[in-house]
């Protein structure tokens, strides 16, 4: 195995799968990038750079957004109509042409799919997870929701309308998911931390307050 | 009625969701960062993207990754639009694989 | 450069179109020859058919997201009956749907 004793890029994040075997699929990236580098058409420090940006978007961004909108019905009002502005109120770059925020409520629970790629907000939500990529997820979502939200553990009650929001070209969807009952006390901070990337696909509740 | 697109799969039957998740590995996060720029820079455009991984045969896209299609789409476009060749970035790659290192890039 | 004009109100019951164009489209089949209604006007959009071939995708054209239900859908779909489908459509993609419908 290889020692970690070389000289890595500088403020480059952690190789974490430095002690994994080269792939074939990354050598043809290290090879894409070197060709991309040398023909001028990026730097290094270019790539760095935006991995960085890249970072930032996390599901702890669209929690912060959802986590606002419950204590501040204003905040909400502003994000439903305009996500990406209400994005920036609370510093958050989005680089998604247009966002739109869709509401819970005791009558309908929404869901997201993008059935054709992997269309997702990655400001908010950072890259999509493995499920979201997924051919089977991407196949069934749109024909059987309430079996698919089963298997994530989610059982909507036939009383509760679903709507899946097919995420297949311009708009980037975030679901805000219901407040939880019992949460009355709890700080912004305290409920963001309830929120989770897969709820604010509309894969999953919010976490229930302890 | 033309060919359904190998990408156009809703409503299709099949298995399970698969509920495992992985983070991405560092090489991952490095080609959505370098794809990005590629986009800001306007060398690639999104549609154009998609249009190469739609290119695909529909065996290989069937049993293609995520991040190993993404990774073919981008390398096709770019020979496409020749800025970068595809015989070059064979040779490179075998070099790097025979290699086994990373250090050298 | 002129835009064109969005040719559908919000609650319009429009049907979806199979314009049989091939190459890069954004219509999956699933939802194509179904009927629906307009939720809401997304905006003018440069078009993704132009843009997959290297051209500008230029005037924007508009789109629309459509509303429909999940029994219009699928003949065999297994829930509610309020269950719904939301997608978005280019106008050139849709068609009034009539008064029968």
């Amino acid at each position: 195995m290889s020692d970690h004793d070389h000289d890595h890029d500088d403020h480059a994040p952690t190789r974490e799968d430095d002690d994994l075997e080269l792939t074939e699929g990354e050598a043809r990236f290290l090879a894409l990038k070197s060709l991309l580098i040398e023909g001028g058409v990026m730097t290094a420090d270019e790539i760095r750079a935006r991995m960085e940006f890249n970072e930032r978007g996390s599901p702890h961004q669209a929690a912060r957004m959802i986590a606002r909108a419950w204590v501040d019905p204003d905040y909400k009002a502003r994000m439903l109509a305009d996500t990406k502005s209400a994005a920036a109120e609370l510093g958050i770059e989005a680089t998604e042409a247009a966002l739109v925020t869709i509401e819970n409520t005791p009558e309908r629970h929404n869901m997201v799919v993008c059935t054709l790629c992997s269309c997702y907000p990655r400001s908010l939500l950072g890259e999509p997870p493995a499920f979201y990529v997924s051919k089977a997820y991407r196949s069934r979502a749109v024909r059987e929701p309430r079996k698919v939200l089963r298997e994530f553990g989610v059982d909507i009650p036939d009383a509760v309308d679903i709507a899946v929001h097919d995420s297949n070209a311009d708009l980037r969807y975030v679901i805000m998911p219901m407040r939880p009952q019992g949460t009355e006390g709890m700080s912004e901070e305290e409920l963001a931390a309830l929120i989770t990337r897969d709820s604010v696909v509309g894969c999953a509740l919010p976490v229930e307050p302890a | 009625m033309v060919d359904k697109l190998t990408t156009d799969i809703g409503g299709d039957s099949a298995g399970p969701v698969p509920q495992e998740d992985r983070d991405q590995l560092f090489w991952e996060k490095q080609m959505i960062a370098a794809f990005n720029l590629l986009q800001v820079k306007g060398v690639v455009v999104t549609d154009e993207f998609r249009r190469t991984v739609e290119e695909m045969p529909a065996d290989y896209y069937a049993n293609s990754t995520f991040y190993g299609r993404r990774l073919d789409g981008m390398v096709r476009l770019l020979i496409e639009k020749g800025v970068i060749d595809a015989d070059t970035i064979e040779a490179r790659t075998r070099e790097i694989l025979e290699s086994g290192t990373r250090d050298h890039v | 450069m002129s835009e064109a004009e969005p040719s559908y109100a919000v609650g319009d019951r429009v049907r979806i179109l199979d314009i049989g164009k091939p190459g890069h489209v954004r219509t999956p089949t699933y939802i194509r020859h179904k009927v629906g209604t307009i939720e809401r006007f997304c905006g003018m959009f440069e078009n993704p058919e132009d843009k997959a071939y290297g051209r500008w995708g230029l005037p924007p054209i508009p789109l629309y997201r459509v509303q429909l239900k999940q029994d219009d859908i699928w003949p065999d779909y297994d829930g509610a009956p309020g269950d719904v489908l939301e997608i978005e459509i280019y106008d050139h993609w849709l068609a009034p749907a009539g008064e029968t419908t």
